[in-house]
């Protein structure tokens, strides 16, 4: 039955079934279920599994439990450099001696940290699976870093810190949304973490996180593609089975950032800003939450395409904006939900600001259609699919439901929790969040803009701020 | 905030960049769901449908390196266990019919995700544009969305987005494409919107000046960034002023000059069923497939004028190599990049060119161990080699600190040289062929992917066969190949050097290895002509 169809039949239904019954009916028939193993070893490691033997290789992926929230103090940016340095010596490992057994065989390798995890994986042909494995429990054992490798890794993270934030005309804004948007909680640290507290970090720091946060209980294998489930089982059991689990606790961040109570508004002026820009920033619950669906479902009604609200109001109608985004960044422990407009030539960030409000309130003073609730639906149902073309994919869908979500099984279920959102959650979740009290404005200006009085660089009114570095 | 390892950042082939990219998608500073995970690539595509088999991809790779894996054999903790067994590996077939109209068809049925990806390729991009309407093809193909006979812009985008599909047009060099991506099942409903935009776009004045603004305002924002300005001065520099050389978004003065009769006259001339490709894979049976291409293509009538002449070969500019330096001061990092004229797409030297590339490209490639690996001074060093119908541009290059800017040109130089200077040892050399096949069969992996691929070699005429080949193609390139098409092909003498960046940082020290350079302030640059300056004087 094909979408168009069904949506003529729904006049006949009640109106709260209409996007349930349309949406179940399109997902089902659509999303391929992924149908995993689970087992958890004596010493606390998770591993999850899925045969797919559609093409000759696998994917391999090691999630930690560990982010940028856990930066030791005064090291901004660890965890991050910290997963750079993994790629270097152990003990039976050369320095990029994962490189050889990736790059070299035809497959590949990358990372990934963020606030709350830090994600190694591979993709290779399957016949080298067990090599694999092999080096992904090396890894966990020890790492035998030197001093010279340490000091070359950090300036090649401090030339990422450059290309990222210092080189690209918005890169300091998208820093500030981060930094700007906690007060309390570590999320107030960026990812990337400062040149200076990358220059403040030492070999000794290394040894210390890795004793602290690679450890078997807090790690998670996800291997997906062409194996033999048996004898899978068997290499885990000997390469990763053997590894001990340390009688210490693993700490876990227990700050919890406050509420906003009033708006804050923060000026800075860049040295490269082509066309102003502006941020509007409101916290959110965090991602395990059950407000996490219509949120997503609201972000993507404001801004994925040529037809959501921001893209005709702000640049289509109005051509206030060059561009415009509307980004759902639900963390563990606490969500951040940001808009960011750059202007459009011309144009003042006060115009920007009026219209993104008009638009944010309209969302959350009128219920959306039925036709517009299903079109985010569809879109993020295709999202999903595009996301899960390839076994890598799959495999960072899986590993998310599990270490994220805390349920691998909610990379199946998830979608029915999709489906399920009607228009009033979407108005529901805008009216509580999207409030005056949650809300930082952020303005990046070019220097040009500023005030002659106030010449010394860096943010105005930071004595709002209240004493945060 | 999600920030990676690196980036795997494609090399060579037709749609290639003329600068690698993997600044913008590596680092991510903001942690999203949809951008968390948009850089999956797995293993080589395969369809169960499939009717060709190929010699084992994994048999060969691991033939590549028996040598690393095997040999000692102490304690397993302590030596990697070897490689199993490997698969072999199947490539899926296109199948293709040509309409009554010209408009070439080609199918590729994969199974395996509920996915279809379309395009219908034009074979004419920004190369046909004249010098002073340069951004005609961009704008042409921009506008096919912004309206039709019966669709207004906003209508195409609801229509489209209602049914979680995507809809994209764009014009690069060579060839302006029409690009559709959605679940299986909405394909029939969105092949009608497709062929209305390809077909009866109106060019409405509105809409145009709407366009104009917004992509003066993309180009503001694009000239911020060190790399972008790099990659614009790179190709006037090795291109001068042939059409490569031009910025194919245009310049400010001809992007204002762009009026309503050029945009639907370029229309009238290329946009015609014998002008061009229509690629369609994924989940769909291909006999379902050339049936939506008959029923929304097949009555696009070819006009009665004879098709445009597709212009001869021009050589690239050959004044002698340039020392650019575009004087930035408030560029928060530089961009140093060595470029020169490389090789069409089809050549005869077309596998050596690209296995030599990637011994100096990639993550292990000899850019990055040099500047990245030994140095730590830039995030990723790394070349490509842009192949096109002409000549197009082989650049390598990476962002370092401003400081560090003449020690990475020097770099990027020397292995360029020394390539041409002593053979690539196998042992070096047979691991960067993995990396080839490799991406070659990563490429293949999704919907869009595969399209893209198909697609590119039906546009530059090359025979499907050579997907079979292509392993084959890769693993008889030797060493001495490798050097004598860098000796030749690659020849330093006649190589540009480009960097954007803050010039009082790195000026003097740059100037003790290049006796002669031209400075240009950021303020000063005009890239409308190969001079790349306002004031000839200035």
């Amino acid at each position: 039955m094909t979408y168009q169809k069904v949506r003529a039949l729904l006049v006949l239904f009640a109106l709260v079934l209409v996007p349930i019954f349309a949406i179940n009916l399109m997902a089902q028939s659509s999303m391929p279920r992924i149908k995993f193993s689970e087992r958890t070893l004596a010493n606390g490691m998770r591993v999850l599994s899925a045969v797919d033997q559609s093409s000759p290789t696998v994917a391999i992926q090691v999630w930690y439990h560990v982010g940028s929230k856990d930066d030791p103090e005064q090291r901004s940016g660890f965890a991050h450099l910290f997963e750079h340095i993994m790629f270097k010596a152990t003990r039976n490992m050369k320095s990029e001696m994962m490189d050889r057994l990736t790059e070299d065989v035809g497959g590949f390798n990358n990372a990934f940290t963020n606030p709350d995890v830090t994600v190694y994986y591979e993709v290779v042909p399957s016949n080298y699976l067990e090599t694999l494995l092999w080096a992904e429990a090396e890894r966990l054992s020890g790492l035998t870093v030197d001093e010279p490798n340490f000091k070359s890794e950090r300036s090649v993270v401090q030339e990422e810190f450059r290309q990222g934030v210092l080189a690209p005309p918005y890169g300091m804004l998208d820093y500030l949304i981060e930094q700007q948007s906690f007060i309390t909680h570590p999320y107030k640290r960026s990812t990337i973490g400062s040149i200076e507290d990358l220059d403040a970090a030492t070999l000794e720091n290394v040894r210390a996180f890795h004793s602290t946060f690679y450890r078997p209980d807090n790690a998670t294998l996800v291997v997906i593609g062409d194996f033999d489930p048996k004898q899978f089982d068997a290499w885990v059991d000997k390469y990763f089975g053997i590894l001990k689990k340390p009688a210490l606790p693993l700490p876990r961040v227990t700050i919890k950032e406050p509420e906003r109570t009033a708006e804050r508004r923060i000026t800075h002026y860049g040295s490269n800003v082509p066309l102003p820009a502006i941020a509007l920033t409101y916290l959110t619950p965090p991602e395990k939450n059950p407000d996490a669906e219509p949120l997503r479902v609201a972000a993507t009604i404001l801004s994925q395409g040529e037809s959501s609200r921001l893209y005709r109001a702000l640049i289509y109608e109005q051509q206030v904006a060059q561009s415009a985004d509307a980004t759902p960044d639900l963390r563990e422990d606490a969500g951040l939900f940001y808009f960011n407009l750059v202007l459009a030539s011309g144009k003042k960030p006060e115009d920007g600001e009026r219209a993104l409000l008009a638009e944010i309130k309209k969302l959350r003073d009128a219920l959306v259609s039925s036709a517009e609730l299903d079109k985010a639906k569809n879109q993020l149902v295709t999202n999903e699919l595009r996301q899960r073309e390839t076994s890598n994919g799959k495999a960072l869908a899986l590993g998310s439901a599990a270490v994220l979500l805390g349920d691998p099984n909610r990379v199946n279920t998830d979608l029915s929790k999709l489906q399920a959102v009607t228009a009033a959650d979407v108005q529901r979740v805008m009216k509580k969040y999207f409030t005056d009290a949650n809300r930082l404005v952020i303005y990046y200006l070019p220097e040009s803009a500023k005030p002659a009085t106030t010449r010394s660089g860096g943010h105005e009114g930071e004595q709002a701020l209240g004493g945060r570095k | 905030m999600k920030t990676s390892k690196r980036n795997n950042s494609l090399e060579c082939g037709g749609q290639a960049p003329l600068w690698p990219t993997f600044a913008n998608k590596a680092i991510n500073l903001h942690r999203t769901s949809e951008r968390q995970f948009d850089q999956s690539a797995a293993g080589p595509a395969h369809s169960k449908e499939a009717k060709l088999t190929i010699r084992s991809l994994t048999l060969l790779i691991c033939l590549f390196t028996c040598g690393f894996v095997s040999g000692q054999a102490p304690a397993p903790q302590a030596t990697p266990p070897p490689p199993a067994t490997p698969r072999s590996v199947q490539f899926p077939k296109p199948l293709e019919k040509t309409l009554a109209n010209g408009l070439r068809v080609i199918v590729i049925e994969r199974r395996g995700t509920p996915l279809v990806a379309a395009q219908l390729i034009i074979r004419n991009g920004g190369e046909v544009d004249p010098p002073e309407l340069a951004g005609l093809a961009n704008m042409t193909a921009d506008l096919l969305t912004k309206g039709t006979e019966k669709r207004t812009a906003t209508q195409i985008a609801e229509a489209i987005e209602a049914l979680g599909a995507s809809l994209d047009s764009a014009a690069r060099w060579d060839a302006s494409r029409v690009s559709l991506n959605m679940m299986s099942s909405k394909l029939a409903p969105a092949m009608e919107i497709f062929s209305d935009v390809v077909r009866h776009p109106t060019f409405k004045e509105d809409e145009i000046e709407r366009l104009r603004q917004q992509t003066l305002d993309d180009l503001t924002v694009e000239l911020g960034d060190p790399g972008s300005i790099g990659r614009y001065v790179a190709a006037r520099v090795v291109f001068g002023d042939a059409p490569y050389g031009q910025p194919l978004i245009g310049t400010p003065q001809t992007i204002a000059r762009i009026a309503k009769q050029d945009l639907a006259r370029f229309h009238h001339k290329y946009y015609r069923p014998d002008n061009a490709i229509l690629v369609i894979g994924g989940e769909i049976k291909s006999a379902d497939a050339f049936k939506l291409a008959q029923q929304y293509f097949g009555d696009w009538k070819k006009p009665s004028d004879p098709l445009p002449a597709v212009s001869p070969p021009k050589a690239p500019a050959s004044a002698g190599p340039r020392v650019v330096v575009v004087d930035k001061p408030d560029a928060g990092q530089a961009a140093v990049a060595v470029a020169r004229a490389g090789i069409d797409r089809a050549d005869a030297d077309y596998f050596r060119g690209i296995v030599t590339n990637s011994v100096l490209s990639g993550y292990s490639g000899r850019l990055n161990q040099e500047i990245r690996i030994k140095r730590g001074l830039s995030y990723g060093a790394g070349s490509t080699l842009d192949t096109r119908r002409n000549v197009g541009p082989f650049v390598a290059s990476a962002q370092t600190k401003n400081t560090s800017a003449a020690q990475v040109a020097s770099l990027l130089l020397e292995e360029v040289k020394r390539l041409a200077s002593a053979p690539v040892p196998d042992i070096e050399l047979n691991p960067r062929k993995a990396v080839v096949i490799g991406n070659f069969a990563r490429n293949l992996e999704t919907a869009a992917g595969l399209v893209s691929q198909i697609g590119s070699l039906a546009l530059y005429g090359i025979s499907f066969d050579e997907i079979n080949r292509y392993i084959t193609n890769v693993q008889g390139v030797t060493a001495s190949d490798v050097q004598r098409f860098s000796g030749s092909r690659l020849d330093a003498k006649g190589i540009n050097i480009v960097i954007v960046g803050n010039a009082s940082d790195f000026l003097p020290e740059l100037r003790k290895q290049f006796p002669t350079i031209e400075v240009i302030p950021a303020a000063e640059l005009d890239l409308n002509t190969a001079r790349l300056r306002k004031n000839p004087q200035g």
